[in-house]
């Protein structure tokens, strides 16, 4: 079974982030409040995928992306970017940053889900 | 979206609103009065507005978020520092938040059309959108209506996405800004990504991507998941290795926000489409430096916070209760333990489980503690709207933020606090000429802090306002019958000001004829005795009023005295205990037609109480000089109770009474004592006034005969 980490500040789209990936069958998802904790998480277990929020107090998504690849464990493991914005410039930052992709929030369900199988089945 | 229940979520929403609208109005208010805001109360605003506008928009309220995103909007041009920061923002800002709460609420009822939505924020966008473009705000509002519509197509890009999400609700409304931003997508917005193949095709529809040249073509060919049907667009793409962003795209502006930057990034593209690609930049310069590391030991803290229903520690409490219980029936049943060496070893061990579950209890306890700053927060925003629309000049202070309060008397207690900060705004301070004309600062103000002190909180309201007249006060109570002259006369100052508190001072003419203050004020005392507190009241004439809130630190466990009386045994909550004593003769005076005892102590005269009379049980002793009397006060107010003696002191885990049963006068609740008999808890506020009534129809009967 994938285990997954969401992060994100809002405790409201942690539970639909984790509502959905239930539904999607992924049932082993931590919760990370913001960068630190999600950081924090990732070291003590070693996730499959990391889908994370971009503005977060504490440590953005962005720079928590950048602190994972740092770390042996993640350098080559999927990590999505939650944002709520489509433009090409986020895009860009999330590549730089060293995100393996991007999801927009509001998210659908389903297309959360298609992504993650995606990222997942490679 | 199948099984998913929005409205489970929207409540969800609605609660974590209430908290950034009260973090980012807090910042604002701050703002306002220092007119600076630093880079870091700009990161937090924007934050704050951000998750707003994000949240909103997962819960579908498409109207709040498209709102809000305009906020988002001047949020993030100012922590840019592309746009300078102007005092004047503040108030459009705080203004839009009031707005946003007012969307909020309406679109969570399903009350809000797109009418209602325009009349609402036609002003204020006007305002903000004049700010984002670096203007000043001259004062708009009268043209707003027409240029507002042109303006929103411009800059609503954001919301196609949401548009699509709710495109059930409102989508003829939304069509406008799609069909405008379609245009300009078509133009030429995008050419500057043309070497990238990916951004091109799916630009603005897609829902996820991936950097990959692989997992993007295996999106492609994934079929869509048959949860939903998801029509026409990939919504998503795949990078492939995106060498062609421009540095333009990405380092030039390395902090801008993805959302607020939009107008800016179009104009850019605007002016020079076909600017060749370069290079993209290196990784790490578009990274953003966290400098907000010092705060991270502090807030990790708060990381690992989950949040509990409070039905949860209640129950949890009642086991431990139980578990209380069962201890104390345990060591009762030792003493049918006939070998000694077996009974003092197992009550060794029992006393060591007492004090397992004490710790317990204790931890329990904590669990429901919160800091008082969740109850602060609330006013600086009440204050501010208040001596705004009165026209006073109030300094709002508050001390101790982190003494901790239990979590269920919140609720219990924000509502009195409240009413006499309004109180206090409205009748206690006086306007600035008033002020000055009396020789004080034009600025009034309103101190609110709070203490632990002999297991007690206590909380105190401090106003440097125009005080009450006492006398006036006074004299409307003589008036409308609710004490005559004789009680008038023995009246001490502070008796005199409490008066406030009584029912018949309470009503608004009453009050704006004599001094002020005291609207619903024994709606306050009503609210403060039902969590077991007490209230006081100073206050100088021209210098100010001070209220003083006692409150037990919990609601939950209460340290009590068992008395006796007769047969009966009672519990008295230790925290209303001045002092116990064995009466001499002298100390008693008989007053009335001789039922009425009084106790002489160091010259005061306390009314005594016997309980037996009271509850109707047949006691050990008549003669007061026999059994005990117990000294207690709740208030300002003091008795006597005369008991035959009393046993000992224990915690006891308080019951509701009115709950399992009814509620009793002189009774406040009950609890399981240790053989599992049911102990009743002396409600002593309720015993005072009975003792009051009693002694007012006697006044009555003496002055009549």
């Amino acid at each position: 079974m994938a285990k997954l980490l969401i992060v994100d500040d809002s405790t409201m789209l942690r539970d639909m982030l984790n509502y959905a990936l239930n539904e999607g069958g992924y049932n082993d998802v931590v919760e990370a409040v913001d960068g630190v904790d999600g950081l924090e998480k990732a070291k003590n277990t070693t996730f499959d995928l990391i889908i994370t929020d971009v503005n977060m107090p504490n440590m953005d998504g962005l720079t928590l992306i950048g602190e994972l690849r740092k770390v042996p464990a993640y350098s080559a493991r999927p990590i999505l970017v939650l944002t709520t914005e489509r433009s090409d410039e986020m895009k860009a930052k999330g590549k730089a940053a060293g995100a393996t992709g991007w999801i927009v929030k509001p998210f659908v369900p389903d297309q959360l889900l298609k992504a993650v199988n995606i990222v997942l089945s490679r | 979206m199948a099984g998913f229940d929005i409205s489970k979520y929207r409540e969800m929403f609605v609660e974590e609103a209430e908290e950034l609208f009260e973090s980012a109005d807090n910042l604002l208010l701050e703002a306002e009065n220092t007119e600076t805001l630093s880079d870091e109360q700009m990161g937090q605003l924007f934050r704050d507005v951000h998750t707003l506008k994000g949240s909103g928009a997962s819960v579908e309220l498409a109207l709040f978020a498209e709102f809000t995103h305009d906020v988002e909007n001047l949020m993030d041009k100012l922590r840019n520092h592309d746009i300078e920061f102007i005092p004047e923002m503040v108030e459009t800002l705080i203004d839009g938040l009031d707005v946003m709460k007012e969307l909020l609420e309406l679109e969570v009822a399903e009350e809000l059309t797109r009418d209602t939505f325009t009349q609402m924020t036609t002003e204020l966008l006007v305002d903000l959108r004049a700010y984002i473009n670096g203007e000043s705000v001259v004062s708009s509002k009268k043209e707003a209506a027409v240029p507002v519509e042109t303006e929103t197509s411009t800059e609503k890009k954001a919301f196609d996405n949401f548009n699509q999400i709710s495109s059930d609700t409102d989508s003829n409304s939304f069509g406008f800004y799609d069909d405008d931003l379609e245009k300009k997508k078509s133009s030429n917005s995008y050419g500057f990504f043309a070497d990238d193949q990916n951004i091109m095709e799916n630009d603005d529809s897609e829902a996820f991507g991936f950097f990959d040249d692989q997992l993007q073509e295996a999106a492609k060919v994934a079929p869509d998941l048959p949860i939903r049907d998801y029509e026409e667009n990939d919504d998503f793409g795949f990078f492939d290795d995106m060498p062609d962003i421009t540095p333009e795209s990405t380092s030039d502006q390395p902090i801008t926000s993805e959302v607020a930057n939009q107008p800016v990034v179009q104009e850019v593209k605007q002016e020079a489409p076909t600017q060749a690609p370069t290079p993209v930049a290196p990784v790490k310069k578009s990274v953003r430096k966290p400098k907000e590391e010092k705060a991270t030991s502090k807030k990790s803290a708060a990381t690992n916070n989950i949040r509990v229903n409070l039905d949860k520690i209640d129950l949890l409490m009642n086991n431990v209760g139980d578990l209380v219980i069962t201890n104390a029936m345990l060591t009762q049943f030792t003493t049918t333990i006939e070998d000694n060496k077996v009974r003092s070893s197992v009550l060794e061990r029992l006393e060591l489980l007492e004090r397992h579950i004490r710790d317990m209890q204790d931890s329990i306890m904590s669990i429901r503690m919160v800091p008082m700053e969740s109850i602060y927060s609330k006013f600086p925003k009440v204050v501010r709207d208040i001596s705004k629309k009165l026209g006073k000049k109030i300094d709002f202070k508050h001390y101790g933020d982190n003494v901790e309060i239990d979590k269920a008397m919140i609720e219990g207690l924000t509502d009195p606090l409240m009413h006499i900060v309004r109180n206090s705004l409205d009748h206690g301070l006086e306007t600035p000429e008033d002020r000055v004309r009396t020789g004080k600062d034009e600025t009034g103000s309103i101190t609110m802090s709070a203490e632990q002190a002999n297991g007690q909180m206590i909380i105190t309201i401090k106003d440097d306002g125009a005080g009450i007249d006492t006398d006036k006060v006074l004299a409307k109570c003589i008036n409308n019958g609710s004490i005559d002259e004789n009680q008038a006369a023995q009246m001490t100052d502070n008796d005199k000001a409490m008066l406030i508190f009584g029912a018949g001072v309470s009503t608004a003419d009453a009050v704006t004829d004599i001094s002020g203050r005291g609207v619903g004020m024994d709606v306050v005392k009503t609210n403060i005795h039902k969590l077991g507190g007490a209230i006081k009241l100073d206050t100088g004439l021209g210098i100010g009023t001070t209220i003083t809130i006692m409150l037990p630190l919990t609601l939950a466990i209460l340290d009590g005295l068992d008395i006796a009386v007769g047969e009966q045994k009672y519990i008295l909550p230790l925290s209303a205990i001045v002092e116990s004593l064995q009466p001499t003769h002298e100390m008693i005076k008989k007053i009335g037609d001789g039922t009425q005892d009084l106790l002489m102590l160091r010259e005061e005269f306390i009314p005594v109480v016997r309980i037996h009379q009271l509850f109707g049980v047949e006691p050990k002793h008549m003669e007061l000089e026999k059994g005990m009397l117990i000294v207690v006060k709740s208030g300002n107010s003091k008795i006597a109770i005369f008991i035959d003696e009393f046993l000992h002191q224990h915690q006891v885990v308080v019951k509701p009474l009115d709950k399992n049963f009814r509620s009793v006068e002189g009774v406040g609740a009950a609890t399981v004592r240790g053989d599992g008999s049911i102990g009743l808890i002396l409600d002593i506020l309720g015993i005072i006034e009975a003792q009051k009534k009693i002694d007012r129809n006697m006044l009555a009967t003496k002055n009549a005969s």
